[in-house]
């Protein structure tokens, strides 16, 4: 049988998700994005209370009458009320980072949500399946952001491979010749966070969209690895230094002071030498601001 | 499952060396597992007894110990 695309499985025009990007995917934006036929995700990485996530729902809902997703960040203090807010909105899809969701399937599947975890490693996925996860979000180690250790090209057959339910791939996908790679390898579809930086809609910084822009491939850096949260953000002052004192041995402590609230100063103040950038390797092949819209079209051509 | 048994399934899914794994050894101390080993040996200890450890329990175990004690339990 001829495996379901994404697209097809959502409701939605495209098979892609929006990345759940923290301080980036606002409700405002992942409107616009549910709007062009993707999956928008407001992302709750940056959001600080419940509250403000409820208000984001409801900006989106608002704008569109599509389906949307909200992305919870496990490690955020506040999940344990996020996770009653997006059942008690009935929020069609939630996609999981950093951490385990093992804990709150029960509640998400009593609400009608459907459960996509992120996942860097093919045994988490097997894992995930078999505790109820609808779906899951396979991400390449090319993507910005917090990352894992394998690459897109590795770690989507594998899942593949590894589970029945169906696989999204994500990390370096920016164009067509991307997604029909991913799909040649398995996926029913991809996420997609670093090529919508550059969208006309994306409510960051000019600066940062200048400074997505001009990158090559090779201006990615990866922070935090010896630590053992690995980040991935454009080379600049800030990720360099970080770079060197983590090398040196540095106190982890101290480097989190460091970087304390970096992302925030990329994306509202436009600081493109103490901000931290994130972004994935594609970043290389971003060429001009564009509508979500087009950018979607691009990716999708031929498919 | 006696100790052997476990032994062989840690030492086969951390790829560690077979003499760190005593009852006392502290798996992230001493076997020095991460978050993935964590979850092979949760799918290799589920499908060896056939019975499901929901996730939270598995963090609640610290020692070899710990874990051959809970699954003596589980068993039960």
């Amino acid at each position: 049988m001829e495996k379901k695309r994404l697209n097809e499985i959502l409701g939605i025009r495209y098979p892609i998700i929006q990345g759940g990007m923290a301080n980036i995917a606002s409700g405002e934006f992942a409107a616009v994005c549910s709007e062009a036929g993707a999956l928008g995700l407001i992302g709750s990485g940056g959001i600080r209370s419940a509250e403000e996530l409820r208000r984001q729902i409801h900006i989106l809902r608002e704008r569109t009458k599509k389906p949307f997703g909200v992305n919870l960040m496990l490690m955020n203090p506040e999940t344990e009320k996020m996770v009653d807010i997006v059942c008690e909105e009935k929020v069609p899809v939630v996609t999981t980072g950093a951490g385990n969701p093992g804990a709150y399937m029960e509640r998400f599947k009593a609400a009608g949500i459907l459960v996509i975890p992120v996942v860097a490693a093919p045994i988490l996925a097997k894992h995930l399946e078999r505790i109820g996860a609808d779906a899951v979000i396979a991400e390449g180690c090319e993507s910005g952001g917090h990352i894992g250790e394998m690459t897109t090209m590795t770690l989507i057959p594998q899942t593949v491979d590894a589970v029945d339910i169906p696989v999204i791939a994500a990390g370096g996908i920016a164009d067509h010749r991307q997604m029909q790679a991913v799909l040649t390898l398995g996926a029913c579809g991809a996420q997609i966070g670093t090529a919508l930086l550059a969208a006309e809609e994306c409510p960051i910084h000019e600066n940062y969209k200048e400074a997505v822009l001009k990158a090559q491939g090779s201006d990615t850096i990866v922070t935090g690895r010896i630590g053992g949260t690995p980040v991935r953000v454009l080379k600049n002052q800030m990720s360099r230094e970080y770079v060197k004192r983590e090398k040196a041995g540095e106190d982890r402590m101290e480097l989190e002071k460091f970087t304390l609230g970096s992302l925030r100063r990329a994306v509202f103040e436009g600081d493109t030498k103490n901000g931290s950038l994130m972004a994935g390797q594609s970043c290389g092949q971003l060429k001009e601001i564009r509508p979500v819209a087009e950018i979607l079209a691009e990716i999708c051509r031929g498919i | 499952m006696d100790f052997e048994r476990l032994k062989e399934i840690i030492v086969d899914t951390l790829a560690c060396d077979e003499d760190k794994v005593k009852p006392e050894a502290d798996l992230i101390k001493d076997l020095e597992i991460d978050s993935l080993s964590l979850v092979e040996l949760h799918m290799a200890l589920e499908d060896e007894l056939g019975v499901s450890i929901p996730d939270g329990e598995i963090g609640k175990l610290h020692t070899v110990q710990d874990v051959y004690d809970y699954l003596q339990k589980a068993k039960a």
